[in-house]
């Protein structure tokens, strides 16, 4: 039985931060001072339902649930609420560590880059502005992980779109306004297909909840009430949620959009954003089409291999540093995938671990990216760099950890994340022989693979002689940016330290996902 | 008894001393003497540890346990399981550590990485000392991938990749494909080849973990009849236990995986020292140690209807483990013999060293069909003697070389001469080492390669043992020939430095590393029975390694004093070339295409750097690059294509309703009539 908060903090802490955007926008916080001051507010803001997540599971509260006191419920509808159980704990977490740390790296960066489009003559919103929309986005991820309801979720989805979109038309790189649009038409693609499949969940079931409040437990399998349709509402769902996951086939728009969003943009899109996605195949999908999903089990794995591998050897072509964290994810996003297809319990749950561990470590790379655009008046080309390391101790060592994420290494998380799905994955493919062999064959190549882009693209921009003079005459400075990247390696190391209730909780309400397939 | 948390902090102080050398860099401190004092006082807490805890579980007979939970939903608990095994390793690796350590304060002075190089080499030690004391798979796992990231770090210590770091001569090319490495090459090399193998070791846990529901080794050891058999029933049990070994084989850089051990000599030498020879290499085979007792065990035991099949897919497995041993100890020698870099032939030395111990262990599971458990149990236990002589004497000659660059001003040979002239405790240190090295009596590693070679007789494993063998002549071999041309001739090109005696902080270390190869193998008698009780208090299953220490004396047979015999007319054979004969080497080369194809083929390795660059470096690196021009057509598809598309399907369909009002008002009607359906459908 879930535990009812005191007091409405789950709603709060997706209202404030944007109240608080609201009011530097409209008091124009635009000095840099009066940013600082908005970035500090916000980062608190954002950080507390990442302690609260972190108090939860020092008092052993996630495996049940907790549920915001405030709830209300639609005839037709079901239960608007927000919620905290094992799954989305670390997804919280992951929200609102790698949103807070980036609200404060935020002022240097986006003081550099409005000032850089200034002088090229661009007229451009402010600071307050963009913490509105930054706030405002952030805050509607917290939401999305947090909701209980297809409804409150798919305006969540449309929430975090509006000012993403804004955020890369504004400040992006490129050619912004095509690429902003861009974004926006695909990811609405994959929302439009979801959304179809969440009408007709909800108008045939007569509800849109997907968690029964307040117990918070999943609904359960559906495929019998959809009937003949439950194939294709499943479809529509998957489809949907790949094209925000940029499953192989889908994902032409990440690149884009991802390497030509401002970069703190691109540090909450890349960690934060797409992996929900993922989330939301496990908190829904499987625990509403089990049967079906069984019979795709293959075929989704092989889908997952062949995301994971493409994703990272087209990462290695990529010039562009941001293109190429960009590739990376959808790489990632590989991971999750294959997690999620196993439908064991330790897989699901390895999926959700590595969407905390991607949103850690790519969130800390993308900053490694924002700070070179930042002192190397926007370097962003890998051949142009090299031999930063030594101008750059602190941060090459913040972003080898970040690699050591991308790679499941130790002593980041990502060894937990890596080797639950690996379990997961074996625990069903385990023999015949053939099957085992060419299993294992692509499993080396998917993972050296992962683990040959992170540590050659470490050599390329950190090693060796720099190959250009903008890299020549680098040179590090302690500021709120590395202070902030800072914050998340701590975040990182206690993680993998201390996953002990994060794994434990997962692996006791992943039990309730998978219910149905057994 | 001793306090058993002891056991843990053996390998928690060093990570917790390396935690404080990262924040003490952060925090800005400057003087690098203060990482070095603290590094080495740290081991050195560390060794003290491990020597209380080792000695009291070889001398009361009681391993120690000591553990607390970590994540109990996935088993995986902080356990640390100190039996005899691991009372060994403990106390060798730490030791050994703390020496280095030592060495690295003088040798580390002045150079612009000294706070990172500390950091790393205490993280390594920790990691080491967690990897031969863990009880539990993921811990170890944890430890054997902090190794691996320690020596990447420390490989690369010199990323900025000066041509002096480098390794392999500039401009060398075999088949088109550079032979020349630079740290940072390196570095990448060293993590990249080793992570194909843990992937293989990753997957064989999980099967483990999936059939045991347990990552304790001493369950799954308890359990291991009954998950051989299933595994055996369904097939896939020879493939398991190769999946799982892959870890061990590249880390311990055996054929087809030694390729990174040998560029990983761009690293400063204290590293090559500890990291690629007497430590973190052995990591592979002190897991091969570790669970070729559980494997042998299993096998012996697994229920009757099955027995067979797990017998001989087991005995399969060790038959691929001892012969990759046997043909890495000889292939690698063969290379050492013609290199002409000072750390270069120790790395072959090396791998090839290694593979006598995968050998020793293959072996002695060979057996497995007979149910020979004594001989089993000696075959293990000459692995580990060799391990741990090899460690020593190992550690010294690379200390040695540290010392020999230094002077030289270079890594090539070539530019060294006549060092017995100007450095007598040097010239003393490196026959000693090396004539262990060589196994000749009374050294250390006489026994051990003895042993060695003793339980591939027993295993009937005849081309293993004559490759082993075989080994054993090349290594008398390139040994001379190394300690011949550095200390006995002449340089073939002049030194712009005179050559003098190393200072004390650095000849102290590889002294005493050389006076104790000399100790170990005067003092065997009473080694045997370390050794013997070390194998008694190793855990594997129901299973204990009993051997009585007689057996693993050497006793004179007509092999042992055929290879001895050997080893000692290559090593008056190549002095007899070098200093009487003075035969000109540079010309037979010039003079015949032969040779020359032959030196060639030994210098490029085999050419299988070449081989595996082409087929997979570059061939992935080709993949890539058309998935890169896939991803472009998939792009040019939604984002030029179907925009045509559609451009022109509009324009088309714009020519039909240009200022048709009834059209467009039934059109939006229609739309209309959608709306309201939906809502009703939404409402009823």
């Amino acid at each position: 039985m879930a535990t009812i908060l005191g007091g409405p903090i789950l709603w709060l802490s997706v209202f404030l931060p944007v109240l608080a955007g609201l009011i530097a926008w409209l008091a124009k916080a635009e000095s840099e001072d009066a940013a600082r001051i908005t970035a500090g507010v916000s980062a608190i803001l954002l950080a507390i339902p990442g302690a609260l997540v972190a108090g939860l599971y020092a008092a052993g509260m996630v495996s049940q649930g907790v549920l915001d006191p405030v709830y209300a419920h639609f005839k037709g509808i079901g239960t608007l609420a927000l919620a905290i159980d094992g799954l989305n704990a670390p997804i919280v977490l992951g929200v609102s560590a790698v949103t807070a740390a980036v609200a404060v790296y935020s002022v240097r960066y986006m003081l550099t880059r409005i000032e850089e489009m200034k002088a090229e003559g661009e007229d451009t919103p402010g600071m307050g502005a963009y913490f509105f929309l930054y706030n405002t986005f952030a805050a509607a991820m917290l939401g999305l992980a947090m909701a209980t309801n297809l409804v409150l979720f798919y305006i969540f989805l449309e929430l975090t779109l509006v000012p993403s979109f804004l955020l890369i038309a504004y400040w992006g790189y490129g050619d912004r306004k095509r690429i902003s649009l861009l974004y926006f038409v695909w990811t609405h693609i994959g929302a439009v297909l979801l959304l179809t499949g969440i009408i007709y969940y909800g108008v045939k079931l007569g509800t849109f909840d997907y968690l029964l409040v307040p117990q918070l437990k999943p609904l359960g399998p559906i495929e019998g009430a959809l009937g003949s349709a439950a194939k294709i509402v499943a479809v529509l769902m998957s489809v949907g949620l790949f094209v925000k996951m940029a499953v192989f086939g889908v994902h032409m728009w990440l690149p884009y959009a991802h390497a030509e969003a401002p970069t703190p943009i691109s540090a909450l899109l890349s960690p934060n954003l797409i992996g929900l996605a993922g989330y939301a195949y496990a908190r829904f999908v499987i625990p509403s089409f089990p049967t079906i999903l069984a019979g795709w089990r293959d075929f989704l794995v092989a889908l997952a291999f062949t995301t994971i591998i493409y994703g990272g050897l087209v990462a290695l072509t990529q010039r562009d540093f941001k293109k190429f964290l960009a590739y990376s994810s959808v790489s990632q996003m590989g991971y999750m995938l294959l997690g999620l297809a196993t439908l064991t319990s330790i897989g699901i749950a390895g999926a959700m671990m590595h969407y905390l561990v991607h949103a850690i470590g790519k969130a800390l790379l993308f900053m490694t990216a924002g700070v070179f655009i930042t002192d190397l008046h926007s370097l962003r080309d890998i051949r142009l760099m090299g031999g930063l390391a030594r101008k750059y101790p602190l941060t090459a060592a913040l972003a080898l950890y970040g690699f050591l994420h991308l790679a499941g290494m130790p002593p980041s998380p990502g060894i937990w994340s890596e080797w639950m799905i690996l379990v997961g994955l074996y625990k069903v493919y385990n023999h015949p022989l053939t099957t085992l062999f060419s299993l294992a064959l692509v499993t080396a190549v998917a993972l050296t693979v992962s683990a040959a882009y992170s540590f050659i693209t470490m050599r390329r921009i950190f090693y060796g002689q720099p190959r250009s003079d903008r890299a020549r005459e680098a040179r590090e400075t302690r500021n709120a940016m590395i202070a902030s990247m800072f914050g998340l390696l701590l975040v990182g190391f206690l993680v993998f330290i201390l996953a002990t209730p994060v794994i434990n909780s997962l692996m006791s309400t992943v039990s309730l996902v998978i219910a149905g397939l057994h | 008894m001793v306090e058993p948390v002891y056991a843990t902090l053996i390998w928690g102080v060093p990570y917790l001393g390396a935690g404080i050398l990262g924040i003490l860099y952060v925090v800005g401190v400057k003087n690098e003497k203060v990482y070095g004092i603290f590094s080495a006082l740290t081991l050195l807490t560390a060794a003290i540890l491990a020597t209380i805890v080792g000695v009291d579980v070889l001398r009361t007979g009681h391993p120690v346990l000591h553990q607390f939970k970590w994540i109990q939903s996935i088993n995986v608990s902080v356990s640390t399981y100190i039996d005899g095994l691991s009372a060994i390793m403990v106390i060798l690796v730490s030791w050994l550590s703390f020496l280095i350590g030592v060495y690295s304060i003088e040798y580390m002075k002045g150079d612009w990485g000294v706070p990172r190089y500390f950091f790393f080499f205490t993280f390594f030690v920790g990691s080491m000392l967690l990897v031969v004391s863990a009880n539990n798979l993921l811990l170890l796992f944890i430890g054997w991938e902090g190794t691996g990231l320690a020596s990447y770090a420390l490989i690369g210590h010199w990323y900025t990749d000066e041509e002096e770091y480098w390794v392999g001569v500039p401009g060398r090319k075999a088949m088109g494909t550079p032979m020349y490495f630079e740290p940072s090459h390196s570095g990448l090399r060293a993590i990249l080849f080793t992570r194909v193998g843990d992937i293989g070791m990753l997957i064989g846990m999980a099967i483990m973990y999936m059939l045991t529901g347990s990552l304790s080794i001493t369950e799954i050891a308890t359990k291991a009849p009954s998950w051989m058999a299933w595994l055996a029933s369904h097939h896939v049990l020879t493939l398991t236990l190769i999946l799982f070994t892959l870890g061990a084989l590249a880390k311990s850089a055996q054929f087809p995986f030694h390729e990174w051990l040998v560029t990983a000599m761009t690293g400063p030498t204290p590293v090559s020292a500890l990291i690629h020879a007497a430590t973190m290499v052995k990591a592979g085979i002190y897991l091969v140690l570790r669970f070729a007792p559980i494997f042998y065990y299993g096998a012996i035991n697994s229920p009757a209807p099955l027995h067979a099949v797990v017998v001989h897919d087991t005995y399969q497995f060790f038959t691929l483990v001892a012969g990759l041993g046997a043909v890495t100890a000889f292939m690698l020698g063969t290379m050492a013999l013609v290199s002409n870099e000072f750390k270069l032939i120790l790395a072959f030395s090396t791998a090839s060293q290694i593979g006598y111990m995968f050998l020793a262990a293959g072996a002695a599971g060979m057996l497995v069909t007979e149910v020979n458990n004594v001989g089993f149990a000696m075959g293990v236990l000459a692995g580990l003697s060799h391990l741990m002589s090899h460690a020593v004497f190992k550690a010294a000659l690379f200390l040695i070389s540290g010392w020999a660059l230094h002077v030289a001003h270079s890594r090539f040979i070539d530019k060294m001469g006549n060092y017995a002239k100007y450095m007598k405790w040097t010239a003393l240190s490196m026959w000693l080492a090396g004539l262990s090295l060589m196994g000749i009596p009374p050294l250390s590693g006489f026994f051990s390669k003895e042993l060695t070679l003793h339980a591939a007789e027993e295993a009937h494993f005849g081309w293993g043992f004559i490759l082993g063998a075989l080994a054993a002549l090349l290594t008398a071999g390139y040994t001379t020939r190394l300690i011949v041309r550095v200390f006995h001739m002449p340089p073939y090109e002049e030194p712009e430095h005179e050559p003098h005696e190393a200072p004390i902080l650095m000849l102290g270390p590889y002294l005493i590393l050389a006076l104790a190869a000399l100790a170990i193998g005067i003092a065997w008698g009473p080694m045997t029975h370390v050794l013997a009780k070390a194998g008694q208090l190793t855990r594997a299953g129901a299973l204990v390694l009993k051997v009585p220490p007689s057996d693993l004396m050497i006793h004179i047979t007509s092999t042992v004093a055929t290879i001895l015999g050997g080893a000692i007319a290559v090593i008056l054979f190549v002095w007899y070339l070098y200093k009487i004969a003075n035969v000109n080497f540079r010309a037979i080369l010039a003079r015949s295409a032969l040779a020359k194809a032959t030196y060639d083929f030994l210098f490029d390795r085999w050419y299988i750097n070449a081989i595996i660059y082409i087929l997979l470096v570059y061939g992935f690196a080709g993949f890539a690059a058309a998935l890169a021009g896939v991803d472009f057509g998939i792009d040019w598809f939604y984002h030029v294509g179907l925009l045509a598309f559609f451009g022109a399907s509009s324009f088309a369909l714009r020519a039909l309703h240009r200022g048709r009002p009834d059209y467009i008002l039934s059109m939006y009607l229609y739309m209309a009539g959608i709306v309201l359906l939906l809502a009703y459908l939404f409402w009823r």
